[in-house]
């Protein structure tokens, strides 16, 4: 009985948390509802307000203070060590998309930055004309033709879907530094990498969210917009040339790369 | 991406240019857009970088080389889609002296931040027999280049820019679901979007004060 009804109050809560479906009557409205791919719009604006709150108290602060106390050849530095250590992750998916030439140039830097490049510290290859480029298993998924679903805001997180919710946790998973070794020292390590790697990406984001956050008149759906186009772009492999500062590749953040300088 | 997808968004911006942008549109040689970017880049950049005068006949002199480059009309038409149709002369004429000050308070609003800028231009690709992507990077001074990708039209017998793609971002898909956004939850209401628009002008404004 008790059951029954908690499922009742759960079946209402979702169905309020729904998006209202446009009159079928009018193709465009339709049309324009099923390109923001966004039914549960309405738990997606709750749990935007949620992220937004958490950032600008926490995680918004904490990557000015990163900024302000580090200089920028070291944050620079920082960067690409935590790239470089994303290496497995990358050239699995490379592989997985059948890829084999950008499968290649991920071994090659993997193996110049890491030697010469002094642990990744510094992107030899870069220098040399072969720039980074990243994949995560939500592109790979993607290339293999599977769809994004519905869009979805996770606090935190930021924007997503379950096809790119999903693939993190592959990555995750894949990640061979994720079971690499035991004890306090490869545990502090650990948290180390990835707590550098959260305000190494959120500091990335500075120059994208500050001016949707005071310029757009709704940034979720600035958001919701930006996410989608360079997911988008990303799976195709257009990602820009050089001065890819937007993406640390850590699958935190990705696709909130806009940088809307001219509107 | 999913080829379905792909059709989605290639189908959208279709339906949005040919139902924005005035059938004066023609055909354009990859040649001429290069050169437009880079003459309006020009100007653009002398414009950005020169601190003779005061705010106000600074913001009219970049002002003038925007209204040039861009085809503020039909940009502003394909953004706001469907909405166009529905709102009356009156609302479109406001609408369109509201979205050409945004683009220019925009900017305006950000000199400080572009001191020292620098463009160079890339490659030029055909997109389709209307438009030409012309992709340029943006050196500012202590800070990381980004790419700024510029879509180039025929329009009324001259080259203006119809988008502008930031690092994979188009302004012009972007603006359009913020827009739209606003309108949806405003009851439907294009004055709705007006007012909001007046309020962004404002604030702007007070921001380029500072």
């Amino acid at each position: 009985m008790r059951f029954t009804h908690a499922l009742a109050v759960t079946a209402l809560l979702t169905l309020g948390a729904c998006a209202t479906r446009p009159d079928p009557s009018d193709p465009e409205a339709v049309a324009e509802y099923e390109q923001n791919n966004d039914p549960l719009e309405p738990a997606n604006r709750v749990s935007y307000a949620v992220h937004d709150a958490i950032d600008q108290a926490v995680l918004e602060p904490a990557a000015r203070g990163y900024r302000y106390v580090v200089p920028e050849p070291v944050r620079l530095s920082i960067r690409n060590v935590l790239a470089n250590l994303r290496t497995p992750v990358v050239l699995l998916n490379d592989l997985l998309q059948g890829d084999g030439e950008r499968a290649r140039i991920t071994l090659g830097r993997f193996m110049v930055n890491s030697t010469l490049g002094i642990a990744g510290i510094l992107d030899v290859s870069e220098d040399w004309g072969v720039p980074g480029h990243f994949e995560d298993f939500g592109q790979t998924l993607a290339v293999w033709g599977v769809g994004e679903g519905p869009f979805l805001f996770v606090p935190i997180l930021g924007p997503s879907n379950p096809r790119d919710l999903f693939g993190t946790a592959v990555d995750f998973a894949a990640d061979p530094l994720t079971y690499f070794g035991q004890g306090v020292v490869v545990d502090a390590l650990n948290y180390t990498r990835t707590g550098l790697t959260v305000v190494d990406v959120r500091e990335a984001l500075i120059a994208t969210v500050t001016p949707v956050r005071e310029g757009s008149m709704d940034p979720y759906a600035t958001f919701r917009s930006g996410y989608r186009q360079r997911r988008n772009a990303a799976i195709r492999n257009q990602e820009p040339q050089r001065g890819q500062g937007q993406n640390t590749g850590s699958g935190v953040g990705r696709g909130f790369g806009l940088t809307v300088p001219l509107r | 991406m999913t080829t379905l997808r792909r059709n989605l968004v290639l189908g959208a911006a279709g339906l949005g240019l040919c139902t924005a942008i005035s059938p004066a549109q023609a055909e354009i040689d990859p040649a001429r857009a290069t050169a437009f970017i880079e003459s309006a880049g020009r100007d653009l950049v002398a414009q950005l970088n020169s601190t003779a005068g005061t705010a106000t006949q600074r913001r009219e002199r970049v002002a003038a080389v925007l209204r040039r480059a861009i085809d503020i009309e039909g940009t502003g038409r394909f953004i706001l889609g469907r909405y166009w149709r529905q709102a009356s002369e009156a609302e479109q004429r406001q609408y369109l002296q509201l979205f050409d000050e945004i683009i220019i308070r925009n900017l305006s609003a950000r000199f400080g931040e572009y001191q020292g800028v620098r463009f160079t231009v890339g490659r030029t690709q055909q997109r389709s027999e209307e438009d030409v992507l012309v992709t340029t990077q943006v050196d500012r001074p202590n800070s990381a280049s980004f790419a700024l990708d510029w879509r180039v039209a025929e329009v009324g017998g001259q080259p203006k820019v119809v988008d502008v793609i930031a690092e994979g971002t188009s302004m012009r898909l972007t603006t359009r679901s913020e827009y739209s956004s606003v309108i949806q939850r405003n009851g439907g209401q294009v004055s709705a979007l007006l007012t909001a628009m007046q309020q962004q002008i404002a604030q702007l404004a007070a921001r380029e004060g500072r």
